[in-house]
């Protein structure tokens, strides 16, 4: 199998899977969600999951992230220490709560308590981390005034530091505009073959541009085998 | 009564001493427990310690230390009602309120039978708080769930803030949610029972909430918010202890008073700053 990136590290293997997901069903209520379900994941690809509202894109993550019981077999061949880092879909900050974006990414970077200052060696990290993002200087502003581009970046910010080996992103794109969005591709792109992201994407156009395999779900066909498929070329 | 007043009467200086370590726990934990919405939680404990001293007093336990009736049956209360939450996919409001009601209503029956034994205004002091009933052994008691309670939310602080931003971010990061929040729920329920002499069952949850709350108007990042829940609740205390010897009224009843009066204080501040939950 080829790729578009050749660029791969000598240990990143194209046949390589790092994820393999085989016959799972979940039931988040009383009705299965996903039934039989297999999947692959190729280590260091950018491997899209699509389809419509309701056919459990969102709760096939949370199955791989240990965040719901499920039935079925979910392996992971970690190459290196096996971290995995998430950007949810959802981050709703309550608009009350005091806690900047240096405060929170500290919680992660010190172990120090946050409640009593954020350390300087955890203040340096995070002002470069938030350049990297393109955020730089805003460390001091309250999570809760962040527009949800800035909040994404920061998710992703928070995800990159230490560099995982599985990325996962809920809908990334979500709220993103123009400019914005075409720095997630980047990032992203920028990604490939240094570690695995696994995305769920609504947007079909973001999807054909930097994703190299697709996996379609939909609510009537929830076996994925024969429409997951390499992302068609630009 | 003035401030030399205060030294001359033994029960006094507890009760001060009371108020110094109370600050800090109560003010280092409410901002975790309004971040983590426990409030109602922490209303229902405090219902929920009402019933435990009628348990203790019950199984003979003596009037001025029902501490292992209330500690039992406040930690089993805690337990169902984190169990509960983690199991049910009712609102966690809702399933605190069937608790809320079912350990209020066992504990009236049980404050039925618990005056026959003994008089009313003996209890009256552990439902709304008294100085006169703090001893020496409550104040070690007091000292050891300082210490403990401070070591704990050292170690854990920033695992407990992050799991009350997001779950989801804490779990892919290792954190064990589920033990953060029985955990959490067990600091809780210690604090609560310490500061029961002081400010009395009926009202320890305004002292759990209040400070955080007003902390909250005014703060601008984590740490000025532990700092100013911290400096409330102290601020509270004192003044509370000092209404209350002043006019003969109920500590509790004085505490709370006094927190609230700053709480509309902080309020005014934070509108007028732009910050706060306006």
């Amino acid at each position: 199998m080829q790729n578009k990136n050749n660029s791969y590290p000598p240990h990143l293997l194209l046949n390589d899977q790092l994820l393999e997901i085989s016959g799972l069903t979940l039931r988040p209520g009383r009705q299965a969600v996903l039934s039989n379900f297999s999947l692959t994941v190729e280590r260091g690809t950018l491997h899209a999951i699509v389809g419509p509202n309701g056919a459990g894109k969102t709760t096939l993550l949370s199955a791989i992230l240990g965040l719901m019981p499920f039935e079925g077999r979910i392996v992971a061949r970690w190459a290196g220490r096996g971290r995995i880092a998430y950007v949810p879909q959802q981050f709703e900050v309550d608009r009350t709560l005091p806690v900047t974006v240096a405060d929170f990414l500290a919680l992660t970077r010190q172990t120090f308590p946050v409640c009593l200052g954020v350390t300087r060696a955890a203040r340096t990290r995070i002002s470069r981390l938030l350049d990297r993002v393109g955020l730089g200087g805003i460390e001091d502003r309250p999570l809760s005034v962040l527009s949800g581009g800035e909040l994404r970046r920061v998710l992703l910010a928070h995800a990159l530091d230490p560099l995982p080996e599985l990325l996962i992103l809920d809908e990334p794109g979500g709220g993103l505009d123009a400019a914005a969005a075409r720095w997630l591709d980047d990032t992203l792109v920028s990604l490939k073959g240094e570690i695995t992201v696994l995305m769920v994407s609504h947007d079909s156009e973001q999807v054909r541009r930097i994703a190299d395999r697709v996996t379609v779900l939909s609510p009537t066909l929830r076996t994925p085998e024969p429409t997951s498929s390499r992302a068609p070329e630009p | 009564m003035s401030v030399s007043d205060l030294f001359e009467y033994p029960f006094l200086v507890r009760g001060f001493i009371c108020v110094m370590l109370l600050a800090p726990l109560l003010g280092g934990i409410s901002h975790l427990v309004v971040a983590r919405r426990m409030a109602f939680f922490s209303a229902a404990l405090g219902q929920a310690a009402i019933t435990g001293v009628c348990v203790g007093l019950l199984l003979g336990e003596p009037l001025n230390a029902p501490y292992g009736g209330m500690f039992g049956f406040c930690l089993l209360s805690t337990l169902a009602m984190v169990y509960a939450k983690r199991r049910s996919k009712l609102p966690p409001d809702t399933l605190i309120g069937v608790f809320l009601a079912l350990t209020l209503g066992l504990g009236l029956c049980l404050l039925v039978a618990v005056t026959r034994q003994f008089n009313v205004h003996q209890v009256e002091a552990i439902l709304f708080g008294s100085l006169l009933t703090v001893t020496d052994v409550d104040l070690v008691l007091l000292v050891i769930a300082v210490i403990g309670v401070a070591f704990l939310l050292f170690r854990h602080y920033n695992d407990l803030l992050l799991d009350s931003l997001s779950t989801p971010l804490a779990t892919v990061r290792g954190i064990n949610s589920a033990l953060l929040e029985y955990g959490f729920a067990l600091v809780l329920t210690i604090a609560i029972l310490v500061s029961l002499k002081v400010i009395g069952a009926l009202l320890v949850e305004a002292l759990i909430i209040v400070p955080a709350a007003a902390a909250r108007n005014v703060a601008r990042g984590t740490r000025s918010y532990l700092l100013w829940s911290v400096v409330v609740a102290f601020v509270a205390g004192a003044g509370g202890l000092a209404i209350s010897t002043r006019l003969l009224v109920p500590t509790g009843g004085a505490v709370v008073l006094a927190v609230s009066l700053i709480f509309f204080l902080t309020l005014a501040i934070g509108s007028m700053r732009g910050t706060g939950s306006g």
